[in-house]
């Protein structure tokens, strides 16, 4: 069982638990809850997120916009402007230590040299007046105590590592000289620069052309394979999870819906909210028939459903799912853990429902 | 979108002239486009001469049948979006001919202009950027209709604009009363329908979408798909549907066109440019595309390098320094002399390539020999 969730076990979230048991469970994340304190109330954007991640493992996190992952990899990182926002109780469990004890002195330890983070838009993440040398080699002279020489011919190799050709030329321009897919490839060896043991991916392709996105994949794929570093790959594509990772966790409204193995999740959903957007995704054979699509909108932040959070969005909703919202459990048979009450007893009766329509999604993807 | 009917949007409207045409019959032609060209220049030196061109859209014909879904896909950079607002007289086209409907677009001017832009629209990319955050949606959409307004529909009274504008909000699905909101109030896919409606409110024949769901969330794409295409049979549309996301487009397209540095190196229908692509670019493109199935690990045509600047393009065929076919052909120097023309294959499928016939089976070899092929894993 890759995925370990805490979940079912009455104490997760006690902070007098201490850290995981297993030795080779790099990432523990429980109950976390991330708030930001806005002139209109407050919104919940991370809402109990509990999760872990394993030595080497590759996770991808999936969800629309707003749903909380973003927020969740910049928990991690403590990259949150504080205020407005709050992380307002959980523990990141990361390689032994709870992150969120650290003082900034050691967070800044950790940051950059045992979790990295690649962000969305290379246009933007790197600094424009800095040749990319000097960026690189900055985290190496911080993290790896080596000096000014040394961390320059360290930044080449990291370039040369993430297939840029010409590094010696390369590693002496500004940001502004390069293209996406290149500027993307020196975040990554920014990124890498440091031998993390976490690499947190945040959209890492989304700003690409799709010919540019197969190369940064193929890139991260084997660097990751390379590296032995953990991998957490936050994107709204399930295309891209289904290429890059073994395990996938699905959020909606800061919290997540589904987790399980890439294969169980991508064939064989539990979460009405994982089935309709696997229904929704436009594919040749669909051509002249209407797509399906998930009804509504996602709830507004500070009118949140006070029962399930995608109950109002949801085909299969009962008054259960108004009222009182599910927990994420285990499902039946399956590595997957769901949180609905269509796996539980209490929606046993409408399951059949939802299988006949999963089902159909497992045809559809097949195409 | 119930209850209103296709005459009650369209009063005060000339009746579409074709539209009893498009019922059986010959498919007809409502745009031929004829090597277009749109140049930029680049100005340079102390006396800001011109020092030389972007070549933006360098040579493309393509013919839209009325009623047809075209698809124009290619990466960012190739053209298209250039290509469909130069065809739209948004941008100056430097050399070639549209014509809509028989008629010159590019010779026309002033007032005839002005007519012909009632039957065509654009509809953006990005809902956020494209509606003015200090006009209430009546103005949004009214604005087009007030530029428009004249004896015969009446679109300068305001009470006139405002129920079509009404109208229209309800043909997107959104509710006739939020003609005084502004575009803050609404979340993107609802800002995507509005701009929709403002496209739509002129009666337009053809539309140019431009990127209409590449900014929207994956549950909010389909359904601004789905009404595109419910849109389309109500009211007789023809598309240009311009997006790099070649899941929507075939999904959504009849016919598509791959671009690539200013120009069409493929054309063909949907089917048969998925099934057989004919053109060594149009091969890697769609071995590019991830599959949300994990049993499927593609082997992958993944492109060497990146697409060069369309300022100072390849010589011969532009695709040529990337080319994998040519690579396995032992580098036929015709590919780095002459610019391969788009020719006709057959069956409707035009590519041009040098060694079209060849494509396929090579693309096959191709596959198999790649270092990175990943073997379909078993569940």
């Amino acid at each position: 069982m890759k995925q370990k969730m805490v979940v079912d076990d009455p104490v997760a979230g006690d902070s007098r638990l201490g850290p995981p048991s297993d030795p080779e469970t790099l990432l523990e994340i429980r109950d976390l809850h991330t708030y930001f304190h806005v002139m209109d109330g407050t919104v919940k954007a991370v809402d109990g997120v509990t999760f872990s991640l394993k030595r080497g493992e590759t996770l991808g996190l999936v969800g629309e916009s707003g749903c909380g992952k973003s927020v969740t990899a910049l928990t991690i990182m403590q990259l949150l402007d504080m205020p407005p926002g709050e992380i307002a109780s959980g523990q990141i469990w990361f390689d032994g230590r709870d992150l969120l004890q650290l003082d900034s002195d050691d967070m800044r330890q950790v940051r950059g040299a045992d979790i990295a983070m690649i962000f969305q838009e290379p246009m933007t993440s790197l600094n424009p007046v800095f040749t990319i040398g000097d960026q690189i080699s900055e985290a190496i002279v911080l993290h790896q105590h080596v000096g000014k020489k040394e961390a320059w011919v360290r930044s080449i190799d990291a370039l040369r590592s993430v297939g840029i050709p010409a590094p010696e030329r390369r590693v002496k321009q500004y940001p502004h000289e390069m293209s996406g897919g290149i500027r993307q490839r020196v975040m990554i060896a920014m990124a890498l620069s440091c031998n993390p043991k976490l690499l947190l991916a945040d959209e890492p392709t989304t700003a690409l052309d799709v010919t540019i996105q197969a190369q940064i994949l193929e890139l991260i794929k084997e660097l990751q394979a390379r590296t032995g570093a953990a991998l957490l790959l936050i994107t709204h594509d399930l295309a891209v999870v289904a290429e890059t990772v073994q395990n996938v966790a699905v959020m909606y409204a800061g919290r997540i819906v589904e987790t399980g193995t890439v294969e169980e999740v991508l064939l064989g959903p539990t979460h009405p909210y994982t089935q309709g957007l696997l229904n929704s995704i436009p594919a040749l054979h669909k051509r002249g028939q209407e797509l399906d699509v998930i009804k509504g909108v996602v709830p507004n932040p500070f009118r949140m459903p006070p029962g399930c959070k995608f109950e109002p969005r949801c085909p299969y909703s009962c008054d259960l799912c108004r009222t009182s919202e599910p927990e994420l459990v285990a499902v039946p048979g399956r590595k997957s853990h769901s949180r609905c009450f269509l796996q539980t007893h209490e929606g046993a009766a409408r399951r059949g429902d939802f299988e006949r329509a999963a089902g159909s999604t497992v045809r559809g993807v097949m195409g | 979108m119930k209850g209103m009917t296709q005459a009650t949007m369209s009063d005060n409207q000339p009746a579409p002239a074709a539209s009893a045409v498009a019922q059986g019959g010959a498919p007809q032609i409502l745009l031929e486009v004829r090597d277009l060209k749109t140049y930029y220049p680049i100005y340079g030196g102390l006396l800001r001469r011109r020092v030389g061109s972007v070549y933006a859209v360098d040579g493309v014909s393509l013919t839209i049948n009325r009623g047809q879904t075209f698809g124009l896909v290619g990466e960012s950079g190739c053209g298209k979006t250039t290509l469909g607002r130069t065809i739209l007289r948004l941008e100056k086209a430097t050399a070639g001919s549209v014509a809509m409907d028989g008629q010159d677009l590019l010779a026309m001017g002033g007032k005839e202009l002005k007519r012909m832009r009632r039957r065509m629209q654009l509809i953006f990319q990005d809902p956020y950027a494209s509606l003015n955050p200090r006009m209430p949606v009546s103005d949004v959409i009214g604005e087009g209709l007030l530029a428009q307004a004249d004896a015969q529909n009446g679109w300068a009274k305001r009470e006139v604009r405002d129920r079509r504008v009404a109208d229209f909000l309800e043909a997107v699905g959104l509710r006739r009363d939020y003609t005084r909101r502004y575009p803050h109030e609404f979340s993107g896919g609802q800002r995507q329908r509005i701009g929709i409606a403002r496209a739509l409110s002129l009666n337009p024949e053809f539309v140019v979408c431009d990127e209409p769901v590449s900014a929207l969330d994956v549950s909010i794409q389909s359904q601004i798909l789905n009404l595109l295409s419910e849109l389309r049979n109500e009211f007789n549309l023809t598309y240009l549907f311009i997006a790099h996301n070649l899941s929507v487009v075939q999904y959504f397209c009849e016919r598509i066109g791959v671009m690539y540095l200013g120009k069409l190196v493929e054309v063909a229908d949907t089917d048969d440019l998925y099934e057989h692509p004919r053109h060594p670019y149009s091969v890697a493109l769609l071995s590019a595309i991830p599959v949300p199935d994990p049993r499927v690990r593609k082997k992958r045509l993944v492109l060497k390098g990146e697409v060069p600047s369309p300022a100072n393009p390849p010589s011969g065929c532009r695709f040529h320094p990337r080319c994998w076919l040519r690579e396995r052909l032992g580098n036929p120097e015709v590919c780095s002399t002459e610019d391969p023309a788009l020719r006709d294959l057959g069956g409707g499928q035009m590519s041009a390539c040098h060694f079209a016939e060849q494509v396929s089976v090579e693309a096959a070899q191709e596959a198999a020999s790649r270092q990175s092929a990943i073997d379909t894993v078993a569940v």
